[in-house]
This record gives C-alpha cells, structure tokens and sequence, in this order.
C-alpha cells in the first residue's frame, strides 16, 4: 500500500485535468511552486500565471485560442497542414477547440519550434506580420508553459531497463571483484531517449542476444571459486591458477610482516651439512634492523611516553605488537641472561648501531635453531617441522686442536695455543672444570700426554725445554687442592692456560682434550670451554655458539641419521639448576628472536619426491605479530589454500605415485617404503575427511548463492525467489550434475534472471504515480552515477528505509502531512549524503565515460579506426591517450564538483607525454597523467580544444568544418536544424588545388538550397580551423575569422568560446542539463520537465555552475524519485 | 505433422503476437507448406549497402545476355541473365523523417519510425520470412554486418535505425553479429546442454512473475525478453533432431573451412569476404535458409586503403567521384562473389543461386539523401520463381512502393499477405 499524501494530490491533479478537457474548467487551485513560476516567467516570457488558479489560466488561454489564434491558423497554416494535407505530418486542422488542443502539446512543440525558427510559415507563402506573430508565438508559448507547470514533475514514461553492455560489465565487475569483459564481444549497444544507451527503448532483446547472455553467465559463473565458507570470483578458471592465486594471497600476507629470504642450500648457511643439494626455501625473516631501528630514533619519545608504540609502529610502518614486545623487553629491567648483554648494548647504542644489534641476535639465532627439510615430514625417522630449537648446551665437550702445517721451507718455530675456560656470564661460583688428560695424538704413534711434555723435553738439549709445555705440578689437583685424575688439569673458570710446544712435537699432531665440569664442586657451574691459537687475555660473559646438524646419509634426511655439533657449547650438568637457568635464558631469546616467523616458501622445495604439497609454519608470527582478526583470516586463506587446491586428494595421489617409485627389493627401496608407510593412514584419514568436507560446505555454497543474488538482483530476495533458486540446484543435481557444475548453473542462472538483467521497478495500481521503494531509488541512484548496482552504504541506507520520499513504515504517513514532510527533508538529507559521496568516488568516472562521452560523440574513442593510416600514421597510438584525456576531464569535474563551465573555458587539460607532444606542450614526460595549468594560452581548455572531440569530427584525412560547426549547434548548443534538401549537391568532383577544407565548403554552402542551413553551422567549425584532421595545431595560420548567422563576428577557438559563453550561455547550460536530465532518467525529456530544467539552471547560476548542484537537483526530484501509474493515460 | 501448433509455431509469428504472449496453441501460419520432394529449398538474403550509389554510373538496360549495366554494377555482369534491374521504387515512410537513419530503419517493413528518442519500425520482410521457414533450420535467420553500430540520436532518429534494417518486431531489431567466429559458432556449434534448460526453465518461471506489477508498455518489453529465453530453451530442446526436407539433403552437413579467427578483422575487404562465405556456407548447409548482410551502416565511417583511398565511406558519398565508383563496385563486387559461389552449388538441376534469392538494395539512391527512389536489384532464380535478364522501370508508374516488391518477394515464399507495410498491391512483373 502506498497512502501518500502527496501521491493522492497528483493523482487528483491529473485526474481534474482529464476532467477539464472533458467538462470544461475545474476549479481547484493549481499548485505550482512559487519559484517555477517565476522562473518560468522570467525564461519562457509566456503570459502572465501567477500562482493563481491553473483553471482561470487555462480559461484565458481557452478564450484567447479561439478569439485570435484559430483566426490565424486558418489563414497562415491550415492550408498545408489540414487534416487532408497534413503536410511535415503535422494535422493543425484537427484542433477545433481547445480542449483538443490540450491532448496533443507535442504538436504545438512542433510549431513553437517552426516559428521560432522562422522556417515557417514557408518562403513562398504569405508571410505573418511582426504583431501576429508576436500574438501566436505568444500564445503557443504561454500554452506550453501553463502546460509544463500543469503536469510538472511527471515521472514520464521510462521504459523497463535492461542493463546495456556497461552496466553489465560494470556491475558484474562490482559484484565480483574481477575485472571480466562479459560483453566484449556483444552487439553494441544503440541509443534512444536523449540518445543514451541506458534508455529502455533501445535496449532490445533477441534469442541470440539472450544466447550471449547465457554464454556471458556461463563464463563467470566458471570464475566462481568455491570455499569452504562460500565462494568469490577470480580471474582465473582453472584450479592450479586459483591456487596459485591464493598462495600469493598467502605469500602477500606474510609479507606484510615479515622480509622473505631465500635460505638457499642447507649447507650454504651452516645449518645442514651432508646435504649439500638441501634446499631449505624461502623465510620470512623478522626485519629486526627496522625494529632496532625504531626503538633507537623513538627511545626518548617513548621512554618519556610522548610517543605510544602504535604511534611510533605506525611512523615506521612497523607492526605495534611485535615493537611492544622488542621495546618492553629492552626497556625493561629484569634479568636476562642472553639478553642482558643485548640490552646494555642497546642501552648505550645509537641509531646506526641497529644494524649490529640486529647482528648479534642472528649470531645467537645460528647456535639456538636449526632447520630440517618440510618435504619429508610424516615420515619415519623426520623431523617434525621447518624450523626447530635446539640448546646449545652440553655436559662434556671434546676439543682437538690440529696444529697448522708448516709451510714449504719454513722454518721450525713454536707453537702456542690456550685452553680457555669462560664462565658463561652467569658469575664464577661453580665454576670448576676439568681438562681431561690433554695429550697430543697422531695416527700410529703412541699419545704423548701434556703433563709430560716438560719432563720428556727436558731431557733434550734445548734450552727452550723449560718453557714447553705446563709445569707437571698443575696436574692431578683441584684448585681446592683434593686430588683429581693425575694426568688432567682442573681450573675455575675464567682460566686461560697458555701453552708453548715445540714444533717438532705439534708438527701433524692434534691437542685432543675433554672438557667436563668437575663433578663435585662444578655440579652447580656453567662454562664455555675453547681450545684457541695464541694466549687471549681472560675474559667474563656468555659467548654465542653455533650448530651444526648434520647427516650421514646424501639420499635421505632422517634425524635419526643426524649429529649436531656446537661450536663453543655452554657446559652445564645434567639437571643443574644452572642447566634450567639457561635453558630457560635461551627460551626467552627464541621467543622474542624466532631465527624465521614462517616458512614463506609453502611450497616445499628441498626434496623431489613429495607427499606434502603445501606446507605451513607460521605460528612464530602469528604469536608475535597477529591479532585475532588476522590470525583468523590467515587460517581462512590457509582453509582455503587447502580446499581450493584439493591437496587432501593431491596427497593420496601423490602417495601413490611415490610408493610405486618404491616398490621393489632392493634394500634401499625397502628402507625407503618403510619411511613412507607410515604416511598412508594420515593421508588417507585426511583425503577422507576432506570428502566429507567437501559434501559437507555444499549447503553453505548453496547458501551464499542466495546471499550472493540479494546484490545481484539489487533487493533482497523474497522467500519464494530463494526457495526457486535452490529448487534449481536440486533440480541440476537431480539431473546428476556434480556439485560444482550444479552450483555454476545456479550462478549462472542469475546473471540471465530477469531481476539481474532488468532494472524492474514495481508500478502502482492506478493512474498516479508513486514513490519508488528504497531499493528501486537505490539502483537509480546508483546507475545514474556509477553505472552500476549500488554499494554497501547505499544498501544499508536502501536497508533502513532512509531513502525514498514516503517512509514505508505506516505511522509517519498516518501521521498526517506534517510528519510526512519532515519524512522528507529527512530523507533528503540522507539522498544528498549519498549523492555527495557517490559523486567524490572513483566509481565517476563511469558517469564520465557514459554520459558525458555519449553526448559529446566520443564513446569509445580508444577504438576509433575512422582515420586514414597514411595521413595519420601517429593516430592509433594517441586515440587511446585522446579518449582518456577527455574522461579525465570529467571525471575531474564532477568528482571535485567544478563548473560545468570548465566545459568550453576551462584553464587547465590533464595530459601525459604522449599527449602533451601532440599538443606541443613542453616539460611533460612519462606516461602518467597531470594536470596542466594555462591551457587557455596553450590552445586548449574545454571541449572546443580536445583532441578527441576535433578528430572525431573530422574526416579520414582531413578537418570537415561541416561536422565541427553541425556538432556545436546539434550537441552542445541543442539546436534542430531543418531537413536537408531532398537531393543534396555533390560536391565537386575533383578539388581545385590549393583549396582548403574551408573554401570547399564555401562553394558546396553557395548552393542557395544549401546556404540556409550551412550558414548556421558551418562558421563554427571555420572558427576551429586552426586544428588539423587529429586536433593538432597546425604550423601556418588558418582563417579563422568568421560571422555567425545571427551577424556577431568571432575568430577562432577564444572567440568562439567567448561567443558561446556570453550570448549563448543559457543554450549551452540548457542543452547540459537537459542532456544530465535525459541520462539520469533513461528517457527523452518531454515538456512537463521544463519546470525542473528551469530549476537547475537557476540553482546552477547561483551556485556558480557547480555540476554537484546539477545533480542533486535532478536525484531530489519528482521525476527521478517517482514513477507513473500503471494505469497512466496522458 | 509434428510442428503443427507448436511454441515453436506460436515464437515465429512473434511480430505479430507479441501482445499475446503465452498462447501456445495459437497457430499464426497455419500449416507447414509441404515442399516437393527432393527439392532444395528457397532462399533468401538481402544484401544492403549503407549511403546509396554513384550518382550516374547506377542503371541498366536492355534484356538477357544483351542487358547493359552502369559502372556500379559491372562486377555482376556475369550474372545479368539471373539479374532483375527495378527502378523507381521508394518507401513513403522514409521521406517523411530527416536523413540517414530515419530513411533506413524502415527499408525492409515500410512501417513508420518513431522519432525523438523513441524505437519503432515493424516487422520486416526478410524476418517474416525467417519466422515461417526458419523452424527447419538450425537458426532461423542470420543477421550480419560488418560495420559497428553506433549508438547515438541523429537528426532526431536514433542511429539504431541506421544500422538494423532487419526487425523481428516493431520494437525488436535484430542484433547484428559482426563477429565472423561468433556467426559461424551460431551456424556450427553445438546448443547448451541440458543444465542450461533448466536454468532457463528457472529465469522463465520467475520472469512471467514480474509481468503483474509492470506497466503494458514495460509488460511487452519484458516479454521481448520471456520470448527469446523460451526461443533458445526451445533450440535446445530440438537440438540435434533438426527436421530435413524429405528426399533432399544438403551438399554440405558441416562446414568446409576452418572456423574464422576471433575478434573483427582489420581489413574490410576480409571482413566482408568472410562473411560472405558465412552466408553462403548457412545457404550450403541448410543451416539457415534467411540472411540478411549490411556491408555497413547508413552514415558509414568504414574506410578503404586496399582500394588506395583515404576517405571515409560517408565523405565520399558526398563527394561521388571515382573513388566513390570504386567503394560501390567493390560492394557490388561482394554480391557477385556470392552469387558465384551459389551458382557453383549444384542441388540437382538447380544450383543454389536458381534456388536463392539475393536482394541488392541501399535505403538512397545517392549520397544526396535521395530517397525518392532506391536502387534495388534481385540476384538468382528464387526456387524458379523468379525471371532474370529484365529491367523493370517503375519510376512513373503509380504503384512504385517498395513494399510491393517485397509483398511480391513473400509470395514467391508462399507467405500471402493482403498487405505489408504502406502498400496492398504487388509488382505483378516480378
């Protein structure tokens, strides 16, 4: 139901005026705006009809038709235009009275136009005096006007809207994300109405044309990708390029946090060795230097709280939860025993120490992880995951020191090396070890033990004997003096013991010693032992160590064939509280310095034979770096990953190819299969429940649909669309359709549904019009501006209800007019709110490209092949260039609400290289776009200088004056010119050299039949001769001096503009709104629109031509906002 | 007989039943005229060309083999003994509008064209005929162009009218396929499958549903639509069980070129080679038996650098000089290509141009917007129907409309009519 004050008054008004015709003059009051009518005034000059009664009006005009008018048809019209005649099909006969007159307005729009154009009455017949003419001139004009205010507002007939082929392809792109050309290769599409293609008349339908349609929803449903919780679209079809897709989706994610980097080979970066073909992929590296950085250049800031972490994150495009972390740990003051030393460095470091700090947590980062290879995980005996922790810590370590080689010929000299013993920073207390009979070895010979060097020395004759060696004394005792193993050293860390040798005695000799924390007195200690070239001075602290794993075999990579070494282990006891105290240090540092936050690679790269096609370790970024929203969107692209690439079936195949490699009896086969077993329960479970899976999220599939058609279809849909849409999935997979196929028909099917297809709009019952619903107002909202289904907000107001005139709830209508009013205004309110912000989006651009390209006969410039190759050889590479340039200006315009006076005399162009240089504009390179200031000393500015324009209206291979000065008057001036004579003159065989384009036409337009009209057109384009057949300019000046038919003289493009705007501004503005009217509605205007045209204009002129005014003029209007009665009868 | 009071019957006659839609049992045409057996069946193509001709070099005269033809026409002298010369034809409706568009929209239905922002013509000729015959075929009638619409309001008319001179209704032109791949997959490839019935089965459903809350006007647009999508839902329910004519088979059952390359060739003369052998291939196959081929638009911007000239179609029209004589004789060149590889089909005793009609026709006579009479010649025998080697020369005859002719024309395809168009009469020499 649509009670409606308003809607009943016009109903009423339309009804009276019926009733006029038939019964004589109502006498009800007519309502018209005071402001129309003295607009109307003002612009028409009709007769007076001042707010007053429409009927007393029409009566005067009634009475003034039959007491003058008639008199003078009969004697200057009739003759011709009788009802016998009816010449130019124009019967004036017919009007016996006045209330005929009133059914047929058309046909005095007719001869308004004829009069006033004085093409009638003809030449040859008797000729109006200036008072009669006056008088009926007069009288059609106030006529029409009483006219126009009298069905004011008439929503008008819009005929039922299919979508042409942009909105098609606009809204399938806004309704999928992808940018697809469905109609590419559809007919193009014709125009009506105001000659747009959005009118409803020209948007035909045939079965072939349907067929497209059906072929063009075929095709994007195949863009669907289904997923778990749904489906979206991609630009691909086929399933690799989808999953492709979204491990780049993956990938950019990642890289979002993190800096990727091509670990290379295992062995390249010490982490594997044994495996030199091991290659561990690519990782997502925390960019600690950036960090470091930041906490460096922000310390005071934050330490005096002016800055917060967000803050500062933000200024470096750091991630806020990661820096809080690094900052409260660095700030803070408990200790920490691998991270205290990080801590007084930081402590003291300045902004280019970053990069050291961040060296020396890799340094640390090398001898607490490792990395195994992904591609063999689940097998028997392989490591668990990419990354793993691993302690440097130990409770003996072995040491060998082998001497360097002497050099050829190089003399025999001493040797000095160190046992070193360093506390581990955690302070000396426990610190007891012992060096376990440190000896010299060599094959086949006995070992020499260091405690005798001394003595055996001793007994040669050198004089250095003395000096070799260590004092026998040291050995065999703990520095607390309780004996030890005779041939062994005990020392309390720090220790350096420094020993010289001679060379004869290290010469192919190895220093072979163990290291061990004494068992009593060293239980509780922690040390880092090292045997070292020379005599370094004793030092305190912990020293960062390094691992390396490496494996026995080359063909496989088990960690059961694995052994780890550390260089320069910490040497705690077994279950010693030192032990924890560390290991829980090193914890600390591998939570906070993760050697890598995840495996970017995903894609195992490091073995050939594969079962896990897709491998994921993030969960150190996800830790540090991702809040709950990020975390649960990267499980979806994971899910996704996983559902789109079907990798729970790829693994049961790849399964299978890999246990047929294995098969066989050979016992490296046999080793092998026996590895792999283990894989086929858990592959073969997963492939299961990923089947169930997939049965599973079909209902879900199924459900999105109808989801996804409530955007299609522009409304929400009703219970019985939604029912029908899922009746047609079963009925697909009734006819044994898989799922997949099923779900693209259902998709399919809605692209070709009528309420897709079709901008329906429901008409009242009855003979008034009606407001349209939110929804209806919505698409025409948005259609209008963006050539596309309206956007989020635009639904959720269309939602709400705040759209339309007449709230549809019941109460403020029964409240009574008042209440509807304020409906109103509130309403308006929230229109404008979303006229605005449609118009500063980017989505305008359409609005440019469609309606401002259409009017002005440039659509589709880019692909203009009309130019001869031979003349213009440069014109395939610009006419891309030209149409942008041309799109851009308006996009501009309306998105910055300029002055549709930027339309002739605008003083800035947007141009890039290619474009400056066909306009001979300097100091503009690349091919990106500017905006150039000073076009109008340039040559340009507005339309009158565009290239797109000027080489559109030329010929193949030169300028036609004809077709520029015919497009000024037709298109941007609203001029009809009559009827060309029935045979027009050839023009002249062969051009007479040296005759320009000009002088052509000049002698063709002498032809007086010709002249009549020519001389309205033709001076315009004369005045445009200075640009070639392309809108160059040309090098010698033309003749550009020329007098319009109405005697003003002007000379070339400024005087034209000049002209234009100045003595023909209210045409030019007339023709704009008239032309934004016509598009916006989808129909010709028609006379009733007058009064609304005279409103824009007049909003136009004070707001200083701001396009923006234009068109919320036009979006808070009757016609735009209503539409007729079904049962409308003009 | 199986179709007798079919949908199908019923979606032929849609120009004229467009109001009534869902009578399915309603019989437009009456029965299927049974052809003899073992003989081809007739044919039609209307061939147009957009601007008119040379202003001197369009005549002939003389009879049979002696005919003389003007410069225009030279390329189909070889066929003057298959060849009808009419003159002084015109259609009152197109002198009524403005030029260009406005005298071309009408040319195959004499039916008046709605002006200022309105579509309105009526059903045409080579469509009527397509609705009666085109049930036999795979695809009713092949509508083909080889110059982009442009959309646009010209002089008041819409330059839809420009570019569509075949109309399956007054409010429905039949879209152009200007693509050679694509008019040759809607001859050759296969119909949808049967998921895409149902789907359109569903979109039908639905549609009839929003036909109570529309206006009348919005109820015949929506059913324009309703109609095409039972059309097709119908194509697929009859494909592969196409109905030949009994004892008569076609020459070809599949096409002997390679399908063309997708997109719109860059030269025109392959452009319109192609599409040349498009139809004639449809002809040879029987996979259509109605083809209607503008070479261009009227108000035409096509250029011709294979014939080494540099000006656009439309400026040389005005100009009607030699070069302009070379673009018509090239057009004409197109017509004659097509009649020769019909004539090399041999059905029979007949070839297929004796079984062909081909109507060679512009909407002007010259490039002056010159419609009081229009340059129209017939190429081939019409199913024996039809007399070659004459000049016909109506000019100051009273009954010169060219709805006459084509009232004629559908008689030689059993379509009887009382009238079409502006005009009751017949031209009783064709």
């Amino acid at each position: 139901m649509k009670p409606h004050v308003y809607n009943k008054k016009r109903e009423d008004r339309h009804q009276r005026c019926r009733e006029s015709i038939q019964n004589g003059p109502p006498l009800v009051m007519l309502r018209l705006a005071a402001t129309l009518v003295y607009l109307a005034l003002a612009v028409l000059g009709g007769p007076a009809l001042l707010v007053g009664e429409e009927s007393a009006a029409f009566d005067a005009l009634g009475a003034e038709y039959e007491r003058d008018v008639r008199p003078l048809l009969k004697r200057f019209c009739l003759e011709c235009h009788s009802t016998e005649h009816k010449e130019g099909e124009l019967d004036l006969e017919q009007f016996a009275s006045f209330p005929i007159v009133r059914l047929n307005p058309q046909a005095w729009q007719l001869v308004d136009q004829m009069l006033g154009s004085g093409e009638m009455p003809p030449e040859d017949g008797e000729q109006l005096s200036t008072e009669h003419r006056k008088q009926l001139l007069g009288w059609v004009r106030g006529y029409l006007n009483a006219e126009a205010h009298a069905h004011a507002g008439d929503p008008g007939l819009v005929v039922l809207r299919r979508l042409n082929n942009a909105e098609y392809t606009y809204t399938i792109r806004d309704l999928t994300g992808v940018a697809l050309d469905p109609t590419r290769e559809f007919p193009a599409d014709s125009s009506a109405g105001e000659g747009f293609t959005n009118t409803g008349d020209a948007l035909v339908m045939s079965p072939g044309l349907l067929k497209k349609y059906l072929d063009a929803g075929t095709q994007i449903a195949r863009h669907a990708v289904l997923v778990p919780g749904g489906f979206r679209f991609s630009p691909h079809v086929q399933r690799r390029a989808r999953t492709d897709e979204i491990l780049a989706e993956i990938r950019e994610f990642y890289h979002r946090f993190v800096e990727s980097e091509d670990l290379g080979l295992g062995a390249s970066v010490g982490y594997i060795t044994g495996h030199t073909d091991t290659r561990l992929g690519n990782a997502g590296l925390l960019p600690l230097q950036k960090y470091f950085a930041a906490t460096l250049a922000r310390r005071d800031a934050l330490t005096a709280g002016d800055k917060t972490i967000e803050e500062v994150a933000g200024e470096y495009g750091l991630n806020s939860k990661y820096l809080g972390t690094l900052w409260s740990t660095l700030s803070g003051s408990e200790a920490s025993l691998l991270l205290d030393g990080l801590r007084a460095r930081w402590r003291s470091a300045t902004l280019q120490d970053a990069a050291a700090l961040a060296a020396d947590v890799a340094t640390w980062q090398r001898g607490l992880w490792t990395f195994s290879p992904v591609g063999l995980i689940g097998r028997r005996g392989s490591s668990s995951g990419w990354l793993e922790p691993i302690d440097p810590l130990a409770t003996h370590q072995e040491l060998r020191f082998k001497f360097p080689a002497l050099e050829q010929g190089e003399e025999e000299k001493d040797v000095v090396v160190s046992l070193v013993v360093t506390d581990a920073g955690d302070g000396n207390e426990h610190d007891y070890v012992v060096w376990q009979q440190p000896r010299l070895v060599r094959d086949g010979q006995a070992d020499i033990l260091l405690r005798d060097v001394r003595n055996v020395e001793s007994e040669s004759e050198s004089t250095a004997a003395a000096e070799w060696g260590l004092d026998p004394a040291m050995f065999g005792k703990h520095p607390g003096g309780k004996p030890i193993d005779a041939a062994s050293l005990c020392v309390r860390a720090p220790s350096v013991i420094t020993i010289r040798l001679p060379a004869h005695l290290a010469t192919d000799r190895e220093l072979l010693t163990t290291a061990v924390l004494e068992q009593e007195t060293g239980r509780e200690g922690s040390v880092q032992v090292d045997v070292v070239a020379g005599a370094p001075a004793s030092e305190s602290g912990l020293f960062s160590s390094e691992v390396t794993v490496t494996y026995s075999t080359v063909t496989q990579v088990f960690s059961e064939d694995r052994s780890v070494s550390i260089a320069r282990p910490i040497l705690v006891g077994e279950n010693s509280a030192a032990r924890a105290a560390l290991q829980s240090a090193m914890d600390e540092h591998r939570s906070l310095f993760p050697a890598a936050a995840c495996y970017t690679q995903i894609v195992p790269v490091d073995v050939l034979h594969t079962t896990t096609p897709f491998y994921r370790e993030d969960h150190h970024l996800t830790r540090l770096m991702l809040d709950d929203a990020q975390k649960s969107q990267l499980d979806r692209l994971w899910k996704e990953l996983h559902y789109v690439s079907h990798s729970a079936l790829m693994r049961v195949v790849m399964l299978e190819d890999l246990l047929r490699t294995m098969s066989g009896d050979n016992p490296e086969k046999v080793s092998h299969y026996k590895a792999i077993e283990p894989l086929q329960a858990p592959i073969g479970q997963q492939a299961a429940a990923f089947r169930k899976l997939l049965v599973d999220t079909h209902p879900r599939h199924v459900d999105a649909l109808v989801e996804f058609s409530n955007r299609a279809y522009r409304r929400p849909l009703t219970e019985l669309e939604a029912s029908e849409l899922r009746e047609l999935y079963r009925q697909l997979r009734e006819q044994e359709l898989p799922h997949d196929e099923a779900f693209r028909l259902t998709l399919a099917q809605i692209f070709v549904a009528t309420p897709f297809l079709f901008r329906l709009e429901n008409a009242p019952e009855g003979t008034g019009p009606a407001a349209v619903s939110d929804w209806e107002l919505a698409s025409r909202l948005s259609y209008f501006l963006w050539s596309s289904l309206p956007g989020e907000e635009l639904r959720a107001a269309a939602d709400r209800g705040r759209l339309n005139r007449v709230r549809s709830q019941g109460s403020t209508a029964v409240n009574g007019e008042e209440s509807v009013a304020s409906g109103h205004r509130f309403n308006e309110a929230e229109l404008l709110r979303h006229t605005r912000r449609m118009l500063a989006d980017s989505r305008v651009r359409r609005l440019a490209t469609e309606f401002t390209c259409q009017w002005l006969d440039i659509h589709a410039f880019d692909q203009n092949d009309e130019k001869s190759e031979t003349r213009y050889p440069e014109f395939s590479q610009l006419r891309g260039e030209m149409y942008e340039e041309s799109i851009r200006f308006f996009e501009d315009m309306f998105r910055n609400d300029g002055s549709i006076l930027d339309l002739l005399d605008a003083d800035h162009l947007f141009v890039n290289e290619l474009l400056a240089r066909h306009y001979g504009i300097d100091g503009v390179s690349g091919p990106q776009w500017q905006r150039v200031a000073g076009a109008g000393q340039l040559g340009r500015g507005g339309v009158l200088g565009m290239a797109a324009i000027l080489a559109k209206l030329s010929g193949a291979s030169r300028t036609s004056p004809i077709l520029r000065g015919n497009w000024v008057s037709e298109t941007l001036l609203g001029e009809r010119l009559p009827k060309p004579p029935a045979n027009v003159p050839q023009l002249p065989e062969s051009v007479p050299a040296g005759l320009t384009a000009r002088q052509l036409i000049e002698q063709h337009s002498s032809v007086p039949e010709c002249a009549k009209c020519h001389a309205r057109i033709d001076p315009y384009g004369f005045a445009l001769e200075q640009y070639d057949g392309i809108g160059r300019l040309r090098e010698t000046k033309s003749d550009t001096r020329t007098t319009l038919v109405d005697g003003k003289a002007i000379e070339g493009i400024e005087g034209l503009r000049r002209y234009l705007l100045s003595d023909r501004r209210h045409d030019i503005v007339r023709q704009f709104c008239r032309k934004l009217l016509g598009y916006s509605l989808g129909r010709a205007v028609q006379l009733s629109d007058e009064p609304l045209l005279m409103e824009i204009e007049q909003r136009l002129a004070e707001s200083g031509y701001r396009f923006g005014v234009a068109v919320e003029t036009i979006v808070l209007s009757e016609q735009f906002q209503m539409i007729r009665g079904k049962s409308f009868h003009p | 007989m199986r179709y007798r009071n079919s949908r199908r019957t019923f979606l032929r006659g849609l120009g004229v039943t467009m109001a009534l839609p869902w009578m399915e049992s309603l019989s437009v045409w009456g029965d299927q005229i049974a052809q003899p057996a073992g003989q081809a069946p007739r044919r039609l193509a209307v061939l147009f060309a957009g601007n008119g001709f040379h202003p001197t070099e369009w005549w002939a005269k003389g009879e049979g083999n002696g005919m003389e033809l003007g410069r225009v026409l030279a390329p189909l002298t070889d066929f003057r003994e298959k060849m009808l010369f009419i003159r002084g034809l015109y259609n009152a409706e197109a002198l009524k509008g403005n030029i260009h568009s406005s005298q071309t929209g009408n040319l195959l239905s004499g039916a008046p064209l709605a002006a200022g922002g309105q579509i309105r013509s009526g059903t045409s000729f080579d469509q009527l005929v397509a609705q009666r015959y085109g049930r036999s075929t795979k695809v009713p009638s092949l509508v083909l162009g080889c110059d982009k619409s442009i959309p646009g309001i010209h002089k008041n008319y819409s330059l839809l009218y420009s570019s569509h001179i075949s109309w399956s209704s007054p409010n429905c032109p039949t879209p152009l396929e200007l693509y050679p791949a694509l008019a040759f997959d809607r001859l050759f490839k296969d119909e949808p499958g049967r998921g895409h019935k149902s789907v359109l089965d569903a979109v039908l459903t639905a549609g009839k549903r929003f036909r109570q809350n529309i206006s009348s006007t919005d109820q015949r647009k929506l059913d324009e639509y309703l109609n095409s999508v039972r059309e097709v839902e119908q194509r697929i329910e009859d494909a592969g069980q196409q109905g030949e004519l009994q004892g008569w088979r076609p020459t070809l059952d599949k096409p002997n070129v390679p399908r063309p390359a997708d997109g719109i060739p860059q030269d025109i003369a392959e452009h319109m080679r192609l599409m040349c052998d498009i139809l004639v291939l449809a002809f040879q196959t029987d996979t259509s038996r109605v083809c209607t081929l503008k070479f261009n638009n009227d108000i035409s911007y096509l250029r011709f650098p294979h014939l080494d000239i540099d000006i656009g179609h439309h400026d040389l029209s005005h100009r009607g000089d030699d070069d302009w004589l070379k673009v018509n004789q090239f057009f004409a060149e197109q017509v004659s290509y097509i009649a020769r590889k019909l004539e090399a089909i041999q059905e029979g005793e007949q070839t297929a141009l004796d079984n062909s009609t081909l109507l060679f026709c512009s909407s002007m006579l010259t490039g002056g917007h010159d419609a009081t009479q229009l340059p129209v010649v017939l190429v081939g025998g019409g199913g024996g129907r039809l007399q070659g080697g004459r000049v016909l020369d109506y000019l100051d005859k009273p009954n010169r409309k060219m709805c006459s002719l084509f009232l004629s024309l559908l008689d030689k395809y059993d379509i009887h009519l009382k009238e079409f168009g502006d005009s009751t009469e017949r031209l009783s020499e064709v």
